[in-house]
């Protein structure tokens, strides 16, 4: 399971927690955990909306 | 004008000779990171006994191992090895596994594109390249891994012996260049070599030639899984271009690490396994106060990573919330609801507390950052 999180600073979603292990993953393509959570939401799945921070 | 003396004779041997790249000579020809096993950021000297089956799972520096069933192989950094060498990677049986059909037990390194190109495989100008490695096992037989493109559509069975059990003993392999499919360039990866400790068939191919499927091993190879107690030790590895092993390429310690830091970085001390509650943190000066209740931090690598990394962040031992930093207000507090934003270079992170005014604040957490491939 993942969840959308926000940069503090600017507001902006930018990743997405692992909830597994709180790992912090960035929407880069070339960064593998993401590439992993991209499968994930390929198979139907959807992540946990971003907290107002 | 005088520049001052060159010794017009080292750079002859070095350049004109024909043992250049043979003995230990140091000319970054190895391909392989880590291939010595000195550098052990993920688990310290620990072993560990993975219990997910995920293809992913990191146990040393820059290899990986995959179990398509879980608990049945531990691994370390040992110090067993071989005349010249200071560490190993020790693989050891924790449970037997009967290995089916599509059961991969593997470890392997993902080598990035970026130190590949000039193998330019894929073309009618493909290099051929040797593998070499030292091994111990207790279970001889004919043993079995793989080069695989990095989308596994493309891969190079091999086999290679070990006679003697609970000996030292080095092997090579020469891998003509593959001149068919395509290969990755720039910062993911090029391939990956595989080592198998027991695949079944639909995973194994026929050894010594390309093949348009992603092999992970050799049709027939031994499984060292499959035998209770057994061990299989490796360090030396060594990639490289030619048709024949040359001496193993010695880096300084520094320079491994530096190689490793681009894939895997962490505030831990070298040889501490990252977890929660055992120190070894860095401490911050918190800079920067956002909006009344939170504090900013930033931090920078030591190495540039090969792409934006996972991170993950752990309790210190001045805190008490797993996960989450500590800062200095009269005494140790907890931080709550942290959130890194990071580059390839460096980092910040925000975190929650109970602040007053513009006081600056030392702050201690713990992370890890992963650009692994």
């Amino acid at each position: 399971m993942y969840k959308l999180y926000k940069d503090p600073i600017t507001g902006k979603e930018q990743g997405v927690v692992r909830l597994a292990d709180m790992a912090y993953i960035p929407f880069d393509p070339a960064n593998v955990d993401y590439q992993q959570y991209l499968k994930w939401v390929s198979e139907g799945n959807t992540p946990l909306p971003a907290e107002n921070n | 004008m005088s520049y001052g003396q060159v010794n017009a004779d080292v750079i002859g041997t070095s350049v004109a000779g024909s043992n250049l790249g043979a003995g230990n000579a140091s000319i970054m020809k190895n391909r392989i990171i880590n291939g010595a096993f000195t550098v052990s950021q993920y688990n310290g000297t620990s072993s560990t006994t993975p219990s997910a089956t995920s293809s992913n799972i990191y146990v040393i520096d820059r290899f990986s191992v995959l179990n398509t069933q879980a608990s049945k192989l531990t691994y370390q950094q040992t110090t067993t090895a071989p005349a010249g060498f200071q560490n190993s990677f020790e693989v050891s049986v924790a449970s037997t596994a009967t290995v089916g059909s599509g059961d991969v037990f593997a470890f392997r390194q993902a080598v990035e594109a970026y130190n590949c190109q000039d193998l330019a495989w894929g073309t009618a100008n493909a290099k051929t390249v040797t593998l070499s490695f030292w091994v111990q096992s207790s279970v001889t037989g004919t043993f079995g891994g793989a080069i695989q493109n990095y989308t596994a559509s493309r891969s190079y069975p091999f086999t290679y012996t070990i006679s003697s059990a609970n000996t030292w003993t080095q092997i090579s392999i020469t891998i003509v260049g593959d001149t068919g499919s395509t290969w990755n360039t720039g910062n993911t990866g090029y391939m990956f070599v595989t080592w198998s400790l027991g695949t079944g068939t639909s995973n194994s191919g026929t050894a010594g030639t390309w093949a348009n499927s992603g092999y992970w091993s050799a049709t027939g190879a031994t499984s060292v899984v499959g035998t209770s107690g057994a061990t299989f030790y490796i360090t030396g590895v060594q990639l490289e271009v030619g048709s024949s092993a040359t001496g193993y390429e010695y880096r300084q310690y520094g320079q491994e690490l530096a190689l490793c830091q681009r894939y895997y970085e962490m505030s831990f001390s070298q040889g501490t396994a990252p977890a929660n509650g055992v120190g070894n943190t860095y401490k911050f000066i918190a800079s920067a106060l956002n909006g009344g209740t939170s504090y900013v931090n930033a931090g920078v690598y030591c190495t540039e990573k090969r792409a934006t990394p996972t991170m993950t962040f752990y309790r210190t031992d001045n805190g008490s919330s797993n996960g989450q930093p500590a800062y200095y207000s009269g005494g140790w507090n907890n931080g709550s609801s942290i959130s890194p934003t990071s580059g390839t270079r460096a980092f910040y992170f925000n975190f929650a507390g109970t602040f007053s005014g513009l006081s600056c604040y030392f702050v201690d957490v713990a992370w890890t950052s992963s650009a692994e491939l």
